[in-house]
């Protein structure tokens, strides 16, 4: 019995180390969920733009450190500054892990102002991250206009500020930036296209606007080699990270006099820093949520992934990672009365009184 | 950084060699091709809403090469109806039926088809050489052109409305206004303020150009070739004769190809007139320049094709000069052109000139290449094309409507475009049998946005000083200048294009 049962032992043995050499992953594990599937990104947007490539960037990023390899399809879906994705994740899409959206950071200002047709719950979202969340706004003056130092911006009245359509991020910032620097009866004149405004600022059919940093170094190294414009201010997105070329603008925040004033910068940052957001639609498995952020939080951090980033956008990537983008989320000041007069400042209207 | 202009036209050939852009030029030139042949209801228009929904996702050169290959050749190949079956052929080639039907009667068929490929090509080169040359007095508008000036030159564009609806101003205005309120749906972009939404995400941007010229344009004409059966009961004229004697009579006739193809350039820069009325305006010096034209002219002279097929294709150029280095359209056609540019990203006028030189030689070199390629089809493959004319409308009614509604649907992949353009079908279709034109709906709404902007800038900017501006004032005497000629030699030609556009809206 003694012999037998030890023979049978063995044979136990022999039919289970066969058994896991056969099928291993039947023993040890599950194949992975994202094995053999399809995860669809919608865009909030057109295709081919700035917000494409960055999303472009990172596919076979995704797609190598998602456990499984999925394949990886995208759809895009314009209209009302991300609205109508924002409003399909989280209404239709189905919370299988297998649907990420990837909007505009217009999504999370629209919700927290309150604009009409948004029908998500900004907190209900599970976040991934963003590719790019600093960004260093400043704000400009044609040296024509003679506005050479913040003392004449200040004496000056009717300044004509000209900026993209009410609503779009560097409306915001022209309109912060003159609230906070004090300027008499400024005029804002919207409804200019990208293309538009610096021409017109050449122009002199406005004397200044605000613009991206990197916008000026890269697409107007003109302005800055020939001297044609004044430089006043800036706004680091990061609080505290420095742009290389402007180390010495004053930041905006230090023209605030109250903690209204700050409020009002720290509504903006929030706003920017969470750059374009990849967000996965309320109800999806926890598990499957883990695992999408660890895939994109191993993508942010390659650095392989910077050099296709700059490639294709001619940007440098400032990713925010999952966690950090939660938190960014989260912290941005919802009280009432911040919300009221922010609503105020970049609306369309004269600017509120400090 | 910006580029030589030389540099430029090379950049802008460079950028062609690519296989997908030749591909699509083909493709373009083979639909154009089929919209000049097959029976009538196919116009440009239409065959631009259709393409419209798909290019405006593709890479721009790709959808370029296709809208303009197809235009391009249209007008070239645009003599088959006119010539074997007695049918005014689309927007260009009505006066071509005078003198190519009887020569088609009286066995000379291949020989007017031959003239008109010819003349046709000719007129397009000619079309196309104004328009390089037109590029570098382009460039210093720039300077010139701020919001104030891009503002009259969008007036002068909309003035086109008075002249569109021919002997029905008021009619035409009712669509044009029509068209500038739909413009207005959406938020507004210097106040945030939403228009016309009511709650409703579908209406947040708007409501897509592309779809509406879809419907107005294509359920109409569907509809309209399964009512009317064309196609059905004519029979074509024989297809005798040689091709090369048309090509020889072309050449002979090479200064009246110059003439007339300047007619057609001229028609296509100014604003308000346009295919409707270029082959007229050509049969007309010809008749009064030719020699023993009031005896032969009717009956199946040569130079009566030679001339309106010639100033046809020259008018191409002409349009583009507008379309592209001014930024306002000349009819439907250069319009949804121009929506495709903006979809794409590019604003057509100065800016464009500044920014996207190599694009614009690029739709230059496209203009050309197409010209030469239809006048080659139309050679080669003259007795194919003359079977396709024949085409029935049991199978053309179908196909139409299947690509309207799966373009409709492409736009956005939102069933809600199958309901909009369903709606906006059944009003196109009333707004023909009225009479309302609806190349003036189009033109409200593809100006109006940028009106509105124009207009909003210019009194943010400079309040009402804007209007002492010295180019505003010279634009706008050449507006008014323009307007009131247009419009008195409209009067004065009767019926003209102006019923035709009221009843088939074929412009350009």
């Amino acid at each position: 019995m003694g012999l037998l049962g030890d023979r049978l032992f063995k044979v136990a043995l022999a039919l289970g180390a066969l058994w896991i050499c056969l099928f291993p992953t039947l023993v040890f594990s599950q194949a992975p969920f994202y094995q053999g599937k399809t995860i669809t990104i919608i865009h909030g947007r057109d295709p081919g733009g700035t917000g494409d490539m960055r999303v472009r960037a990172l596919l076979p990023f995704l797609q190598k450190y998602i456990p499984g390899n999925p394949t990886i399809v995208n759809e895009y879906m314009p209209g009302g500054g991300s609205r109508k994705a924002a409003n399909h994740i989280y209404q239709s899409a189905r919370p299988d892990g297998l649907t990420i959206g990837n909007v505009s950071a217009g999504m999370v200002s629209l919700a927290v102002l309150g604009e009409s047709g948004i029908l998500y719950d900004l907190d209900k979202f599970f976040y991934l991250g963003s590719p790019y969340s600093a960004y260093h706004a400043v704000f400009i003056s044609r040296k024509e206009a003679g506005l050479s130092s913040i003392d004449k911006l200040r004496a000056a009245s009717g300044i004509r500020i000209g900026a993209q359509s009410v609503g779009f991020s560097t409306y915001n910032e022209g309109r912060l930036f003159a609230y906070l620097l004090g300027l008499k009866e400024p005029k804002f004149i919207a409804a200019y296209s990208g293309a538009e405004l610096d021409p017109a600022l050449m122009r002199g059919e406005v004397d200044a606007r605000a613009t991206g940093a990197d916008t000026v170094v890269q697409r107007n190294r003109d302005w800055l080699e020939k001297g044609l414009v004044d430089f006043h201010a800036i706004m680091e997105t990061p609080k505290g990270d420095k742009h290389p070329q402007f180390p010495q603008l004053p930041e905006i925040e230090s023209f605030a006099r109250s903690d209204r004033d700050r409020k009002l910068v720290i509504l903006q940052r929030a706003f920017r820093v969470t750059g374009a957001p990849f967000i996965l639609p309320p109800g999806t498995p926890k598990e499957r949520v883990e695992i999408l952020q660890e895939g994109f939080r191993k993508t942010y951090r390659d650095p392989e992934f910077y050099r296709e980033y700059k490639k294709l956008t001619g940007d440098e990537p400032s990713p925010l990672l999952p966690e950090a983008h939660e938190k960014a989320i989260r912290e941005i000041p919802r009280e009432p009365e911040v919300i009221e007069i922010f609503k105020k400042l970049v609306g369309a209207g004269p600017l509120p009184p400090r | 950084m910006e580029i030589s202009l030389f540099d430029a036209a090379a950049q802008g050939l460079m950028n062609l060699m690519q296989f997908k852009v030749l591909f699509a030029l083909l493709v373009g030139v083979s639909i154009g091709t089929f919209t000049a042949v097959a029976p009538q209801g196919i116009g440009m228009p239409l065959v631009y809403a259709m393409l419209l929904p798909v290019v405006i996702k593709w890479e721009p050169l790709t959808g370029i090469a296709l809208l303009i290959g197809a235009s391009s050749v249209s007008a070239i190949c645009a003599a088959y109806l006119p010539v074997l079956f007695g049918i005014p052929g689309g927007g260009g080639s009505q006066a071509t039926v005078l003198d190519g039907y009887p020569m088609g009667k009286r066995g000379e068929a291949r020989r007017a088809l031959g003239a008109s490929f010819m003349a046709g090509g000719m007129g397009c080169l000619i079309g196309t050489l104004t328009l390089v040359l037109a590029i570098p007095a382009a460039r210093p508008l720039i300077y010139l052109m701020g919001s104030p000036e891009l503002f009259v030159v969008m007036l002068w564009g909309l003035s086109m409305v008075a002249v569109l609806s021919g002997r029905r101003p008021v009619k035409g205005l009712i669509a044009a206004a029509f068209g500038l309120l739909l413009a207005t749906v959406g938020q507004q972009a210097q106040s945030g303020v939403m228009r016309f939404v009511f709650d409703q995400p579908y209406l947040l941007d708007g409501i897509s150009i592309s779809i509406i010229a879809l419907a107005l344009f294509g359920i109409p004409s569907a509809l309209d070739l399964a009512l009317t059966r064309l196609g059905v009961e004519q029979q074509p004229a024989p297809l005798k004769g040689s091709l090369f004697d048309g090509v020889k009579d072309s050449l002979r006739e090479w200064w009246l190809v110059v003439r007339c193809s300047f007619v057609g350039v001229w028609v296509g820069i100014v604003p308000g007139l346009g295919s409707q009325v270029v082959d007229w305006l050509a049969y007309g010096h010809a008749a009064q320049t030719c020699k023993g034209a009031r005896e032969s002219f009717g009956k199946g002279d040569v130079r009566g094709v030679i001339a309106p097929e010639s100033a046809n294709d020259a008018k191409d150029g002409g349009d583009l000069i507008t379309t592209l280095l001014l930024g306002f359209p000349q009819g439907v056609v250069t319009a949804l052109f121009i929506v495709a540019l903006l979809a794409w990203g590019f604003l057509p006028g100065p800016e464009m000139v500044k920014k996207n030189p190599e694009l614009i030689y690029s739709i230059v070199w496209i203009q050309g290449i197409a010209g030469i390629i239809g006048t080659l089809v139309g050679f080669v493959l003259s007795g194919q094309l003359a079977k396709l004319a024949e085409l029935r409308y049991t199978f053309m009614v179908p196909i139409l409507f299947l690509f309207i509604l799966m373009g409709a649907f492409s736009v956005n992949r939102d069933p809600v475009d199958l309901f909009v353009v369903v709606s906006f079908g059944i009003l196109g279709y009333f707004m023909r049998r009225f009479g309302y034109p609806r190349p003036a709906m189009i033109l409200g709404l593809v100006l109006g946005d940028l009106m509105e902007k124009y207009l909003y800038r210019s009194m943010m900017a400079y309040g009402f000083s804007w209007l002492l501006r010295p180019a505003v004032v010279v634009l706008l005497v050449l507006a008014m200048a323009s307007f009131v000629l247009t419009l008195r030699g409209r009067l004065k030609g009767g019926e003209g294009g102006g019923v035709s556009l009221g009843r088939r809206d074929g412009g350009s």
